[in-house]
């Protein structure tokens, strides 16, 4: 009940409230930022209406085999004569969603964890820490292949394998910035006052960080764009979801390159680049705007002649 | 137990709070240094009710780390620290724990960083006010907010503000008024003036008169303005490099000063109304107290100092009506130095 | 009568914000006589600081000088260009900043940052670099062996003095402080705005300082200026001003601190808090805080008048009020 009583009242970013119609005019500004978001934009439209834009279905076999591009087929075919752009279209959708989950867990692992382990100190930070490192340099392939021998293929083992190999750089960027707010006093005046450890973390520490977390879902997203390509691409993955790494992995089994069937291949891979780029140009933008250092000065020619006057 | 706030068994005789050899040290360096910082040593404190107690020293002298061991945010590495006659070590449920919290709340000395930038002002009140008044219902908690901010002299309007729109004034004051939400027997204010302009401090000062007078609450005033604490405080109690040197009725220890840092102390404040005294030629500072030896920590700055001073550290005697660790005093039964308290001079 | 040492006219400033400009300083008039101690005090954001900056001509983005002058040994520091001022700043006038103590470079010995600044103002042997170094830290009371120490080693109040000698290396006329004792202990800042007084007297340079304390300007200063919201309220000779403060806001100012030796009195302090400067009152910039005020001061804005060897920005003292002035004893009831 308690808690509740503090979550009713509007946590607020002190940034947004002195200046938020200047930073929605900062964004608007800011070219990156408004690639970034157009590129999102149309990703998650297409994930959320799929049908809308594909012509055809992404998984019936009707169509003449790897045939290339064409009026009909945009990509041309696969080799069991699917629709390349109908599997690119409908692909989208599980790709952003797995995505968007796994940089979620994996924000809210390396918060909870790094911010409990700057806001405790002591034994508990020791131990925080040398997990966070020993998940840091875990090597990252064989742990895969062993993962992929004990896992089913398919989304959930990979937002599994996901989450466990990226939140650790993040707890140790939130580790420091919970550092650098663990002595100030309006954190002693909450302990002071008789709060839980666990509240001070979640409702007084965690809000003044949203910037610092913004940033690293959008880094972490850029990441796990990538990497899921490439699991799906070395096998852990279903063939039969439609992800762009299944089928960048269909593609491979099925030698697209040499049938020259080439389109295949490069379409899911592009689209793999354009939603890294997405969420990289966002991440940049917020990264300038949020540094006042880049901003630029308003400058006036010196009027010292008005003296004299 | 009943409903209301429960108080565990306290002696009625005993003073308000009493701290008995309560001393905080801090280990310094890495993992096998051997360096201890004496912050705090065998501080004895009595803070009676409707009390204004003034603890006086310049920084590092320890004030701050008995406002810190008092409000439990130190353990005392020695000593104990008695609330109404129960020892807060024995405090281990978190019913009593909040209790102590409840009653002797702590106010901080930088306004302009004792409150959330996220949350608006009321937010530490409403929470003071779950945490220990948790009997009230959501709209006596909104009512008692409003009236905590009233008896700091603030508009009820305030309370939607962030910290940021106000000035350090009104901060300061809601930083009291988060206190009086928990209905305190004793507010440790630590230095609460400090940051503030001198056209505001006179307001906050007068609120803390005040709170004694009307709400019947005490004050632990931690400071380094003796003026101040002239100005508010029932007693006085002075500290050097973590040892108190002496304590007393406030006017007693003001116009005769017996231990020779308060003298220097005393001689370095000028009365911009007075015409000039003399002044001390004393260019020292508190030293850092690592592994002290025993003797005296202010013999190296202090004229007076006998052979003795570099041997035993001196015990607080009663000398009149005030408490001093000296032995030079002790030895005159008066001041030292001389008994008229003239400032301290060099020759 | 002879030129003043520093004689400031009609110097305005603003802070150039996106919401528009701020008018921290506007028309402030004062002049610093040769060998003159003067103390600079006001609320915080009253535009004190900003004035020490803008005299010095370290002002830096976004603050600016708009109008006035700034006329230093007969010349406008304010039409200075970069290279002539490098030439004026440290041989002729010094600033000491706020917390100075932590300007010091870490990494080098108090007597490499001394040989520092020798050299870059044209002092090249080795023996005058030693001399004169030795010679200001021991004006400052500092052992000459801590030419070899490292800032760290030395304590606040030190490195304080360091910045001082440091400041006193070419003898300047003036020398320029922003709340030099402000981050020391009172029996340290005591010792030290001792010391910088007799040194003042020694070598007769003239002092320019801000403070928020009312005790160091009693004790040290010559003159007080009192500003409010970017204005000068007052000015007067310490012991006028201290005997018999003008100004509202004065005494207001004077009887907002407790007495440590006089009797206990009550203390009003000053009700309401500094105006927004970006959109100053109308009128007398004081009047939503002052217990004197009369209608006319909501609409007329009061120049500095003289008065009494004083100047005091207030209408009390023009034909529309005719109240004497009261010493401020006499206004404090106990």
């Amino acid at each position: 009940m308690a808690v509740t009583e503090a979550l009713s009242e509007p946590p607020l970013e002190i940034e947004a409230a002195v200046a938020r119609g200047r930073f929605l005019r900062a964004v608007m500004r800011n070219r990156k930022a408004v690639i970034g978001a157009i590129i999102l934009f149309v990703m998650a439209f297409t994930a959320a209406f799929p049908g809308l834009i594909a012509p055809h279905s992404p998984t019936a076999a009707l169509y003449g085999q790897n045939s290339p591009p064409s009026g009909s087929h945009l990509l041309g075919t696969t080799q069991l004569g699917q629709d390349v752009f109908s599997q690119l279209v409908w692909s989208t959708r599980l790709t952003l969603v797995v995505t968007l989950i796994v940089s979620a867990i994996a924000t809210l692992i390396s918060t909870v964890v790094g911010v409990t382990a700057a806001y405790l100190g002591g034994a508990a930070d020791r131990v925080l820490t040398v997990i966070t490192d020993i998940f840091l340099i875990l090597p990252v392939l064989p742990l895969l292949i062993l993962l992929a021998t004990y896992l089913p293929p398919g989304p959930t083992s990979l937002v599994i394998v996901l989450c466990i190999t990226s939140w650790a750089f993040q707890a140790r960027q939130l580790r420091s910035q919970g550092l650098t707010v663990r002595n100030r006093d309006f954190l002693v005046a909450a302990r002071a006052r008789g709060e839980r450890s666990f509240y001070i973390i979640l409702v007084e520490i965690v809000p003044t960080m949203t910037s610092l977390l913004v940033a690293s879902f959008l880094s972490l997203a850029v990441y796990v764009v990538g990497f899921a390509a490439t699991l799906q691409f070395l096998g852990l993955g279903n063939s039969g979801e439609l992800m762009w790494g299944t089928m960048l992995y269909n593609a491979q089994q099925a030698s697209a390159l040499e049938a020259g069937n080439a389109w295949w291949a490069l379409a899911p891979g592009a689209a793999v680049a354009l939603l890294g780029s997405g969420f990289a140009l966002l991440n940049y933008a917020f990264d300038e705007i949020g540094n006042p250092a880049l901003r630029p000065v308003r400058r006036r020619r010196k009027r010292r002649d008005r003296a004299s006057a | 137990m009943s409903d209301e706030p429960q108080t565990p068994q306290t002696d009625e005789n005993e003073p308000l709070l009493r701290t008995g050899g309560l001393s905080r040290h801090f280990g310094l360096g890495g993992l096998f240094s051997k360096q201890v910082l004496h912050a705090v040593d065998d501080f004895d404190l009595t803070i009676a009710e409707r009390e204004i107690v003034a603890l006086v020293g310049e920084s590092g002298s320890g004030k701050s780390t008995v406002a810190r061991l008092l409000a439990r945010l130190y353990k005392p590495t020695k000593g104990e620290i008695r609330y109404r006659g129960r020892s807060l070590a024995s405090l281990r449920s978190r019913k009593d724990v909040l209790w102590y919290r409840g009653e002797v709340p702590i106010v901080l000395q930088d306004p302009f960083s004792a409150f959330h930038p996220v949350f608006r002002i009321s937010h530490g009140i409403m929470r003071n006010l779950a945490l220990h008044r948790p009997d009230l219902s959501r709209d006596e908690r909104r009512r008692e907010a409003e009236r905590v901010c009233e008896a700091v002299g603030l508009s009820p309007r305030m309370l939607t503000r962030f910290s940021y729109e106000m000035s350090g004034g009104e901060r300061q004051r809601i930083g009291f008024a988060q206190a009086l939400a928990v209905r305190p027997k004793l507010i440790l204010a630590d230095e609460p003036v400090s940051m503030l302009d001198v056209s505001i401090r006179a307001g906050v000062l007068n609120m803390m008169a005040g709170l004694r007078d009307r709400e019947g609450v005490s004050v632990l005033y931690i400071t380094h303005d003796l003026a101040s604490a002239r100005y508010v405080a029932d007693r006085i109690v002075v500290m050097y490099a973590g040892h108190q040197v002496e304590s007393g009725p406030t006017e007693t220890v003001l116009s005769d000063p017996k231990h020779p840092y308060t003298q220097l102390l005393l001689s370095a404040v000028a009365d911009p109304r007075e015409k000039h005294t003399e002044l001390s030629a004393d260019t020292g500072e508190p030293p850092r107290v690592v592994n002290p030896s025993e003797g005296c920590r202010f013999r190296a700055r202090c004229p007076f100092a006998i052979e003795k001073c570099g041997q035993v550290t001196p015990r607080l005697e009663p000398i009149g009506e005030a408490q001093v660790a000296c032995h030079v005093a002790a030895a005159r039964g008066g001041a030292a130095g001389s008994s008229d308290a003239a400032p301290v001079t060099h020759p | 009568m002879t030129e003043p040492l520093l004689d400031v006219r009609d110097l305005s400033v603003d802070y150039l914000t996106e919401k528009g400009d701020v008018h921290v300083l506007h028309q402030v008039n004062f002049a610093v006589a040769e060998r003159e101690f003067v103390g600079i005090v006001g609320e915080s954001g009253c535009g004190k600081s900003t004035l020490l900056f803008a005299v010095a001509q370290l002002l830096s983005p976004p603050g600016e000088v708009v109008g006035g002058e700034v006329i230093f040994r007969g010349r406008d520091m304010v039409r200075l260009h970069g290279g002539e001022l490098r030439h004026l700043r440290w041989r002729d006038y010094s600033m000491v900043m706020q917390s100075a103590m932590n300007a010091l470079n870490p990494m080098k010995s108090i007597g490499g940052q001394f040989k520092d600044a020798l050299e870059a103002h044209g002092t090249q042997s080795r023996e005058e670099i030693q001399s004169r170094s030795r010679e200001v830290l021991e004006l400052v009371g500092i052992d000459a062996v801590h030419l070899g120490s490292y800032p760290h080693q030395l304590s606040g109040g030190m490195r304080q003095r360091a910045m001082i000698a440091m400041a006193l290396l070419f003898t300047p006329q003036l020398v320029i402080m922003d709340e030099p004792t402000s981050a020391l202990d009172v029996v340290a800042q005591q010792s030290l705005m001792t010391k910088i007084r007799e040194l003042q007297q020694r070598l007769g340079f003239a002092v320019l300082f801000v403070t928020h304390d009312m005790s160091v300007v009693s004790r040290y200063s010559d003159r007080v200026i009192v500003m409010y919201a970017g204005q000068i309220a007052e000015s007067a000779p310490t012991e006028a001003i201290f005997e018999r403060p003008l100004h509202p806001y004065s005494r207001g100012l004077m009887n907002a601190f407790p007495s440590i030796r006089g009797p206990r009195r009550e203390m009003a302090g000053i009700p309401g808090s500094p105006p927004d400067l970006a959109n100053p009152p109308a009128g007398c910039r004081f009047h939503p805080r002052c217990p004197e005020a009369m209608d006319i001061c909501r609409t007329r804005e009061p120049a500095l008048y003289d008065r009494d060897g004083a100047k005091v920005r207030c209408l009390l003292y023009t034909e529309e009020g005719q109240l004497p002035a009261e010493p401020a004893r006499e206004t404090q009831s106990s």
